[in-house]
């Protein structure tokens, strides 16, 4: 299967995901509300999309790292000529790891993407917990600091004049994952979580 | 009483196996379907890139080490060509000593006319830097004179004119690493310092890890050849 239809899998879900986060996914998924009530009020609608935003950002940092893997092989999975090459980008030893401790970033971006998912996942559960709060400030937290990350990533890209377009899903992923924990935290702060 | 669920239990619990039994599907997926190599300079692992500018004998271009893997090769199979490379400075004593051994190897391991190898052919590589020692200075002029033993370039090497070295004039590429790029990429310790590279990259010896050892033994030990 050709790379960019295969990141479609990934890119599908997350932007669902995303416009459930958005103020406009009211409009757009209050009609499926009847089939899944979660997606009735705004506080479901976000962790619904937060859900979606965080399973797909894990799988598609999960594919990077297993075409980092491949690409050590000596094998080849998106090489192309054009500006689009995630194979130059991830194969790239000198930026595909994380310079401290040589993780690849593949594998930092699904490990986040599970502590997320884990934040989102039990928050969603359990809204009216104690430590609710905290889980969403938290996931707020750590998805702005994956602006630092996402912002060193790009350097490298511009420095390679090459896109990894798996990686920008991942990116992205972060970004959404953002705006859905700052919009949760934000309700939760307010006195009308139970009724927003 | 029996329970039948478990009415204190905590969410976050069954949440957290959940996501990190998602985790390890992922983990143990990429197990079960790659191999992954990493990049370095022991035996086992993958060669760094080598970069800069390399001289051929006619002029500088730009040189690319990828060139020369071919990820479709497997072990025993004669065809594939394999890669030696020295790391060397032109004002290091040892390097200019060897010189006439590296020549030789060339020549009898690269296709040399009358070489009696029946083997692999075997590509010979310098990358020649400047080592941070006092009386080591060296430039591309000092390159081009100790590989092609330019008799009367005005050129020292060690101590003694470049031409004036042991061994024939070498025929393969000298790369231009005299800011130590390569050299530090490569973690090299000392020169001259050998590598013998799979023709799919991997590196099959190094003489770091062979201390005493004759790249000729290793060449002759680990390049495959018809009558073996």
């Amino acid at each position: 299967m050709d790379p960019n239809i295969q990141l479609m899998i990934y890119v599908i879900p997350l932007v669902i995901g995303f416009l459930m986060i958005l103020p406009l996914g009211r409009s757009l998924f209050a009609p499926l509300s009847e089939y899944m009530p979660s997606l009735g009020n705004e506080r479901g609608r976000v962790f619904s999309g937060l859900l979606l935003t965080c399973v797909a950002g894990m799988a598609v940092s999960f594919q990077t790292l297993w075409i980092s893997s491949k690409i050590s092989e000596g094998g080849n999975f998106c090489a192309s000529n054009s500006i689009l090459s995630c194979d130059d980008v991830i194969g790239n030893v000198e930026y595909n790891a994380d310079p401290i401790f040589g993780i690849p970033w593949g594998g930092i971006g699904a490990a986040t993407f599970c502590i997320l998912l884990y934040f989102v996942y039990s928050s969603s559960k359990e809204p009216n917990a104690d430590w609710v709060s905290s889980y969403l400030k938290m996931g707020t937290y750590l998805t702005f600091a994956g602006f630092f990350v996402i912002a060193l990533l790009v350097f490298y890209e511009f420095k390679m004049e090459k896109i990894c377009q798996y990686c920008t899903t991942a990116h992205f992923a972060n970004i959404a994952a953002f705006i859905g924990f700052l919009r949760l935290m934000r309700m939760n702060q307010s006195k009308e979580w139970n009724t927003i | 009483m029996k329970y039948t669920y478990d009415d204190e239990a905590d969410i976050r619990t069954t949440a957290l196996i959940r996501v990190m039994a998602l985790f390890f599907v992922g983990i143990m997926i990429i197990a079960a379907t790659t191999s992954p190599i990493a990049t370095g300079t022991k035996e086992g692992e993958r060669a760094p890139a080598l970069e800069g500018k390399f001289y051929n004998g006619s002029g500088w271009s730009d040189f690319d080490l990828e060139s020369y893997w071919d990820p479709t090769w497997e072990a025993g199979d004669i065809s594939g060509q394999w890669v030696v490379i020295e790391f060397m400075d032109t004002d290091c004593p040892y390097c200019v000593e060897s010189a006439e051994e590296m020549g030789a190897n060339a020549y009898n391991f690269g296709g040399g006319s009358d070489s009696q190898w029946d083997g692999a052919i075997v590509n010979f590589i310098a990358s020649v830097t400047e080592l941070d020692i006092s009386g080591h200075d060296s430039s591309r002029a000092e390159m081009i004179a100790f590989r092609d033993k330019s008799a009367n370039s005005g050129e020292e090497c060690a101590g003694s004119e470049c031409g004036s070295r042991p061994g024939i004039a070498h025929n393969f590429p000298y790369i231009d690493d005299l800011d130590q790029d390569n050299m530090k990429k490569w973690n090299i310790g000392g020169t001259p310092s050998y590598y013998l590279i799979q023709p799919d990259g991997i590196i099959a010896w190094s003489s770091a890890e062979h201390k005493g050892e004759k790249l000729l033994d290793a060449i002759v030990t680990l390049v495959p050849r018809e009558s073996a």
